[in-house]
């Protein structure tokens, strides 16, 4: 399955600017392959990732990781409520999360030392630390660049839109870039542009537009050979796919839903993202990045979370049982991230600030365990104290139930290999 | 795991120089991996090679001819001190440009040999006087005169000056180690070594006894974790032997003191040699690096200098200062000691490749720095482009527009030979020009509407003065000091709204050092810049200059009134100390008494400043070329260099030199042969993408593009705060935006960073002009084919019109063909020819200049 190099004959590969692989660098690269470390992808088991990405870095004390024993300025304003899972505890404001708690892991001993938003967004997107000298594609890109397209649809859709620089292609070629919904589905008549044809443009004429339109870049394309042009190719060539499939439309409609479904999920910003993550998976999709509310709580913590958890609870809950109910949990990972957790310590303004060391992520389904912790914070929430999680083993194991080994090589410019995830072990623990 | 640490060290590099790839994949040349096939002739000496004793590295194949120079590095010797000493190469460079490094190859004599040692290509005291080192190759002789003082006496060991460079050479204070803001492993050092002083505190007092053994210096941890024998998550970061390790122990047993008082600084470094071409993968050169002092002593430092290659795939670098070629290519060298990064500029060739230079046709003065960096790669520059591609280019590039059919017609129907400088400078009369540069400025002066801050009038105003001064083609240096030296109202004086949008003193610093000297300094607020040669001292004291803005409040609550508060200082953030303004890499000018930001502006838009009228050409190069000489324009640092350093120096000194005037730089890119190029490549610049030796595609930016649709289907766009019918380009505020630009990619202008326009293509943008209104939409509304076969004209002829529209050509033949199939077997006209329309607008060819 994998042909060990002399890990020293690729050592030398140069550092070199820019984005994207030139045409050169690509059959470059394809001669190198047999260099480089490669691996089959296999069939993993989650066949879709939902990655509910929290922006600003929620408190792990206030959500998945509470110290109701901790002295009052750890612990926080907040209380705690048990789960159907013994021993597990919650915030107060995921009462429905506790409900489904046995189909999800808490992985309370996340760590990495970014402190600021920007590079701890980095890591929990695209699993390096990050570096200047390379821009590293984002998890979403790497599985892009790995699977075809399934039933027409995008294989990496960000819900509304990307959320940040890390979440794209990074040294990969622009073609592994994210479809941007470019709306709310929250919103009042929410579609998504562009989809159909427009009016008084049938099939037919469609497909003369399209001979046409063939004819006149063959005069350009044979004698300009750019990146950048087969990049523009590729996005026709999805766009044509997606156009003429009736089913891959259907799937950004969230008025198909039924009303009860709708309201289940809770008609606001976390419910609408999630519920159309869930049609975008149902239909093909392979990774669906959604953000939800804003977590950067320096200030009135207390009032930050009631604000903001509820509404993330009901969806969060209703998505996983309505995957369940579907049986469609066993396929998708979903999986709840931050950059980071926050200070141990409430500070002067009734806050906490920024707290890379320790922090929680959830995962279900696609494979991962549930109901269970995986991992502890020390008592004060401050430090990981058993199993702490890397970025690195964190993203490995992602990969790994898509059925991707995280050690494979990808061929950055500049003629570099690159592992999709630098020394990254899979945690076997999380695996069901 | 080399290059893994380098990976991580590298943090804060990015690089300019793409490897020109060979054919073959890179082969091994790492020492454990050379290649199976192995040159058998290996150990056959070289004809030129000394009978003496053989060298233990690779031969260089026998040069053919022989050198027309050799050269000694360093030029000259100065020892000073018992301890002293100093490595030097030698150099042989060839008719063909080649070089070669014949260290080992050259008969050394050292004239006094009582004076100093020499083995191993290095001189050591022995007494003091003056004498000489001679180096002869191939019967070229070289002389480099050695200088010998104090050659007795042991300088006592420094904290600073010798176990501070342990540290950075051990790799012990990077950001992945004990350089990170928390430490490693419960121990701290100042990231590359900005804070000595912390550092000595918590190596000796930190954790008392801990980590240093003064009773018995060996079996100090430091000691004990550097050289792996006890546990450290670092592992072994020397041996016991090796000169990083003795120097710790030999300042352990000195007391572990810190230096009383201050140390000379060091001034500069040098690394030599300061460029080489090589023969082939496999070639070797040595580096040598020296440290000067502000004392006027110098230090060998070759052993303590942290060595980077910007292209490891072309030239690998071992810490040991040895560069070793891999494949065709460019490479920067880099030395890093202290806080000064240092490079050097590598060529690497295939092996006895034939190469003639050509006579190259030259426009001007920049044609000739191009084509002569081009003969040093051995590259041929592509032919010159076509009329049509020409009119194209040009009008896109200096009016944002593409030309008319009449415009086009004349064009192509002129036989002036000058046609081409003719219609430069008629465009770089029309005021789309200015809206251009407009737009350009308004991105880098973030002009929008930031809410409970900025308003929509202030920032109108703010935007009508730059269009003043752009229009009236102000001189730059002006513009800069009046905007940076502005005082008053931000409706009175529309300049000042410079320091409404931003308020913080420091980002307003790293603004300004960004936009009008190409720099990024944000790294050295916290600590020195690894890859450039800010420190926290240079940071802080550049933003001193904006430490007394003072604001309040105008008689119109929308207005804010910028003066000169006379008060407000910037503290250094480890030393406390109040930081006296200094000008980024130049003099402590008397501010006393003067408004700091016009003190800063008179130094900053002049030619004192090396780096203003430099950052301008390459912005303006960058626009036309599609690449920056630097690359990216604002991220100029010493770790990356421009890749035609003549070029830019010519062009900014030119610049200087037509007071600043922006048309007579824009009409000297535009007539020359190097923009003018054809896209299409040869065999030996097919992957060259940074020389400019063929023009480069590019993807239309939003604005323009948009622009361009409205103009070829003569249509109106309504955008907020403009009539009806503007262009995109005019849109005066950054977060004015419609679903086409923002999916297209234009800046919101949120950051003063080059990357905030976006050219990078998606599944969006191609949805949007497959289904979208922009092409569907303003086909219909324009009706433009209706109207022309109301008129009459044949269906061949409004191809022919549309075509000429959106791609400024004809159809070919074989286009014509299949689309009057097209036409002869689809029902009306109307409704083939909008589909021919849609296709223009959806054609490659459409979306890029070309």
């Amino acid at each position: 399955m994998f042909k060990l190099p002399s890990r020293r004959e690729f050592l030398h590969v140069g550092f070199c600017g820019g984005v994207g692989l030139s045409l050169g660098q690509f059959f470059k690269m394809r001669q190198a392959q047999a260099e480089i470390k490669q691996y089959e992808n296999f069939e993993g088991t989650a066949k879709s990732v939902i990655f509910i990405y929290l922006p600003g870095g929620m408190a792990h004390q206030e959500s998945f990781d509470p110290k109701p024993y901790a002295p009052v300025e750890y612990r926080g304003p907040m209380n705690s409520i048990d789960t159907n899972v013994p021993g597990i505890r919650l915030n107060e404001k995921l009462a429905q999360t506790a409900q489904v708690a046995d189909k999800i892991t808490f992985c309370r001993s996340m760590t990495h030392g970014e402190a600021a938003h920007e590079r701890g967004t980095h890591n929990m997107f695209t699993g390096y630390r990050p570096s200047p000298a390379l821009k590293f594609p984002s998890m979403g890109s790497v599985i892009t660049h790995e699977f075809e397209p399934r039933n027409n649809i995008p294989q990496y859709v960000c819900i509304p839109n990307q959320p940040n620089e890390f979440a794209g292609t990074g040294y990969l070629s622009s073609s592994f870039a994210p479809f941007s919904l470019g709306a709310d589905p929250a919103a009042q008549g929410f579609t998504v542009r562009d989809l159909t044809l427009p009016n008084g443009v049938d099939d037919g004429r469609f497909s003369r537009r399209r001979n046409i339109l063939d004819a006149v870049n063959d005069h350009f394309t044979t004698k300009e050979k750019a990146d950048s042009i087969d990049a523009v190719d590729t996005f026709y060539q999805r766009a044509y796919n997606l156009v003429s499939s009736q089913q891959a439309r259907e799937a950004f409609n969230i008025e198909a839903e039924e009303a009860a479904v709708r309201d289940q999920y809770g008609r606001n910003q976390a419910g609408a993202r999630m519920l159309l993550a869930r049609r975008l998976v149902e239909a093909g999709a392979r990774f669906v990045t959604l953000t939800y509310g804003s977590w950067d709580m320096h200030d009135n913590i207390h009032g930050g979370i009631n604000n903001q958890l509820p509404a993330f609870d009901q969806a969060y809950a209703s998505l996983i049982r309505d995957l369940d109910q579907r049986g469609l949990l066993q396929s998708t990972m979903v999986v709840v991230a931050s950059e980071f957790g926050r200070t141990p310590k409430i500070n002067g303004t009734a806050g906490r600030d920024h707290w890379p060391k320790v922090f929680s992520v959830a995962m279900a389904g696609g494979g991962i365990k549930g109901g269970m912790t995986y991992g502890s914070s020390n008592a004060t929430a401050s430090e990981p104290e058993d199993n702490p999680l890397n970025v690195e083993d964190w993203a490995s194991t992602i990969y790994h139930c898509l059925g991707v080994v995280s050690d494979k090589e990808l061929m950055a410019p500049g003629d570099r290999p690159i592992e999709i995830v630098d020394g990254g072990k899979v945690r076997q623990d999380l695996l069901a | 795991m080399n290059y893994k640490r380098i990976l991580i060290l590298l943090c804060g590099l990015s690089f300019t120089f793409t490897s020109l790839l060979a054919d073959e994949p890179a082969a091994p040349a790492t020492e454990e991996a050379k290649p199976a096939e192995a040159k058998p002739a290996e150990p056959q000496p070289t004809p030129e090679a000394k009978p003496e004793e053989k060298p233990a590295e690779k031969p260089a194949e026998p040069a053919p001819v022989a050198p027309s120079e050799v050269k000694i590095f360093p030029p000259n010797v100065s020892l000073t001190t018992a301890r002293d000493r100093q490595s030097v190469i030698v150099q042989a460079i060839y008719p063909d440009g080649i070089t070669r490094d014949v260290t080992s190859e050259a008969k050394w004599t050292l004239a006094n040999t009582e004076l100093a040692n020499f083995e191993n290509f290095t001189l050591s005291p022995k007494a003091d006087g003056e004498t000489e080192l001679t180096a002869e190759f191939a019967g070229l002789a070289v002389k480099a005169p050695v200088k010998i003082e104090k050659a007795t006496e042991d300088r006592a060991i420094s904290f600073k000056l010798d176990v501070m460079p342990v540290f950075m050479k051990g790799g012990c204070n990077t950001g992945s180690c004990h350089g990170a803001a928390r430490g490693k492993d419960g121990f701290r050092l100042s990231l590359f070594g900005f804070d000595p002083n912390g550092d000595h505190f918590r190596l000796t007092h930190e954790i008392s006894t801990r980590r240093i053994n003064l009773a018995q210096p060996d079996r100090s941890l430091l000691v004990e974790k550097s050289i792996g024998t006890v546990p450290h998550t670092g592992g072994k970061r020397f041996t016991t032997e090796s000169e990083l390790n003795q120097t710790l122990i030999r300042w352990l047993e000195a007391g572990a003191n810190n230096d009383p008082g201050e140390v000379p600084a060091v001034t500069s470094v040098e690394l030599y040699p300061p460029a080489a071409v090589m023969d082939g993968e496999g070639s070797t050169q040595k580096l040598t690096v020296r440290a000067n002092y502000a004392d006027g002593t110098n230090r060998d430092v070759t052993h303590l200098a942290y060595f980077i290659s910007a292209n490891e795939t072309s030239a690998e670098v071992s810490q040991e200062g040895e560069v070793t070629a891999g494949t065709r290519g460019e490479a920067f060298i880099m030395a890093r000691f202290e806080t000064h990064t240092v490079g050097s500029h590598f060529i690497v060739l295939p092996k006895g490749l034939q190469y003639e230079a050509p006579e190259l046709a030259v426009n001007n003065y920049i044609d000739e720095h191009v084509n002569n960096k081009l003969k040093k790669l051995r590259i041929f520059p592509s032919e010159l482009c076509t009329d049509e591609e020409f009119l194209r280019r040009v009008y896109l590039d200096i009016v944002g527009k593409l030309p008319t059919v009449a415009e086009y017609n004349n064009f192509i129907a002129s036989d002036d030979p000058n046609k081409r400088a003719a219609v430069i400078d008629e465009l770089l009369e029309r005021k789309e020009f200015v809206e251009i540069w407009v737009m350009k400025w308004a991105e880098l002066l973030q002009i929008r509407t930031i809410p409970n801050n900025v308003t929509y009038k202030s920032m109108l105003r703010y935007y009508d003065w730059l269009q003043s001064r752009i229009a009236s083609n102000t001189p730059i240096d002006q513009m800069t000091r009046e905007l940076l030296s502005a005082n008053g109202g931000t409706f009175a004086n529309a300049a000042t709204n410079y320091y409404q949008a931003e308020q913080d003193t420091l980002k307003t610093a790293e603004n300004v050092a960004q936009v009008f000297m190409g720099m990024r300094i944000q790294c050295a607020q916290c600590h020195n810049h690894p890859f450039d040669r800010w420190t926290m001292n240079d940071y802080y004291q550049f933003s001193a200059f904006f430490s007394q803005i003072g604001r309040k409040g105008g008689e119109d609550p929308r207005e804010l009134i910028i003066y000169n508060a006379g008060g407000g200082e910037v503290k250094h953030p480890v030393t406390g100390q109040v930081m006296a303004p200094k000008f980024l890499g130049g003099a402590t000018p008397d501010v006393a008494g003067k408004d700091r930001r016009e003190v800063l502006a008179n130094w900053l838009a002049s030619p004192e400043n090396p780096y203003f009228a430099k950052n301008l050409v390459n912005i303006v190069w960058a626009h036309f070329l599609g690449r920056g000489i630097i690359h990216e324009v604002d991220d100029v640092r010493v770790s990356n260099p421009p890749v035609n350093p003549e070029l830019l120096d010519d062009m900014a000194q030119r610049f200087t030199e037509y007071n600043y005037d922006f048309k007579k730089l824009v009409r000297d890119i535009c007539n020359s042969r190097t923009y003018q190029l054809a896209t299409a490549t040869n065999d030996s610049n097919k992957l060259d993408g940074t020389n400019f030796s063929h023009a480069a595609l590019r993807r239309l930016r939003a604005e323009v593009m948009l622009d361009c649709i409205s103009t070829v289907t003569e249509t109106k766009n309504k955008f907020q705060g403009l009539p009806n019918g503007a262009r995109a380009v005019q849109i005066a505020d950054g977060n004015t935006s419609t679903y086409f630009l923002t999916t297209f990619g234009r800046a919101k202008r949120e950051t003063v960073c080059a990357c905030e326009v976006s050219v990078e293509p998606n599944l969006s943008q191609a949805l949007h002009l497959i289904n979208g209104e922009t092409s569907n939409q303003k086909i219909q509304e324009g009706k433009l084919v209706e109207k022309r076969l109301a008129e009459g004209v044949s269906p061949q002829d409004v191809v022919t019109e549309l075509y000429i529209r959106t791609l400024t050509r004809k159809p070919t033949d074989k286009e014509i063909a299949f689309l009057n199939e097209q036409i002869a077997a689809g029902g009306a006209p109307q409704q083939v020819l909008e589909d021919i329309f849609w296709a223009l607008l959806n054609s490659r060819e459409f979306l890029f200049n070309h």
